[in-house]
């Protein structure tokens, strides 16, 4: 229960991390479903943005368009 | 007028690639991520085990101008890096694709399309650092104790001329090299290599764009604004215009070749 505890103590804290990565991540899906010209495979793009944390949308954003 | 029509069309383009959502979220993230680490510290030691029983961790707790301070030093590194990245293509992109062409086919100023794409970019930027140091200066108050809401936007301000520069940098590389990455690599190293110089010879370079940050370390930890922070952010804001009115005059070469 002590777990639970701490968790729920401090969900005010985290929340607000875990909401901002979430839209990051989906930002990143939908314009990668946009995208036209990706740079490698759409699914191995999918794959880093969604395990890769924080990291991967940036990687995406950056790198994943052929302009 | 034609500044504002290029610079809306500026914005939209930022918009549509989604510019104007990630930059302020991972902004806000990178300026949060070390507080809340910082904080759990503790826990994640304890839990992670492997201590023999009966060990005391005793990590002390940072001060809250020391927390806000993590975030600076932060968004000094990825800010940095983010800023270039986003902004290396934004001219050299378009000399390449073609569109610069088709913009300055109209009688468009070369003088409004720089200043009208740094603007844009400056924009982001302040938007995006003034909603990551907001959330950090929260955390401050939530984890670590009281810090004046004054203070984190004078130093948000000061800080934010030192990534004008940095701007103003990869604007004035835009309009020298073609490759975005060439152009995102040289603004890293001349944004080392002037923190490099200042470190070494800091005891000349008082006005240094780059001590920037170590005048609002002073700021936030005082109180007191020093009259060197004044005179670093004015040369700051100077080198910027630099920057762009050479960027313009390059631009404007580039064309009668």
């Amino acid at each position: 229960m002590e777990g639970l505890k701490i968790i729920q103590e401090n969900l005010a804290i985290l929340a607000p991390l875990f909401v901002l990565q979430l839209i990051l991540m989906v930002i990143a899906l939908i314009d990668l479903a946009k995208n036209e010209v990706p740079r490698g495979p759409k699914w191995v793009w999918a794959l880093v943005i969604i395990f890769v944390n924080i990291i991967g949308p940036i990687v995406y954003f950056i790198a994943g368009k052929r302009r | 007028m034609q500044w504002t029509v290029i610079l809306k069309k500026e914005l939209t383009e930022n918009w549509r690639n989604f510019k104007w959502l990630w930059v302020p979220i991972v902004f806000i993230l990178i300026s949060i991520m070390d507080l809340i680490s910082t904080y759990y510290m503790p826990i994640i030691i304890e839990s992670a085990g492997g201590l023999p029983e009966g060990t005391v961790i005793d990590i002390p707790m940072p001060s809250p101008s020391e927390a806000m301070l993590m975030s600076f030093s932060q968004l000094n590194m990825i800010g940095v890096l983010i800023l270039t990245v986003m902004s290396m293509g934004t001219i050299s992109g378009e000399i390449k694709s073609g569109v610069y062409e088709l913009i300055l086919a109209k009688p468009v100023k070369y003088t409004n399309y720089v200043t009208g794409k740094f603007f844009s970019y400056w924009l982001l930027m302040m938007v995006s650092l003034l909603l990551g140091l907001l959330a950090s200066w929260y955390y401050t108050n939530l984890l670590f104790g009281e810090l004046a809401l004054s203070q984190m936007f004078v130093a948000a301000l000061f800080y934010a001329c030192w990534l004008t520069l940095v701007i103003a940098i990869v604007i004035l590389y835009n309009t020298w090299f073609k490759s975005p990455g060439l152009i995102a690599f040289l603004s890293i190293i001349t944004v080392i290599i002037l923190t490099v110089m200042t470190n070494i010879f800091g005891h000349v370079l008082g006005w240094s764009p780059a001590k920037i940050t170590e005048y609002i370390s002073i700021y936030l930890h005082t109180g007191d604004l020093d009259i060197e922070i004044w005179f670093s952010a004015i040369v700051t804001l100077l080198l910027s215009l630099a920057c762009i009115l050479f960027a313009i005059v390059s631009l404007r070469n580039r064309a009668i070749d």
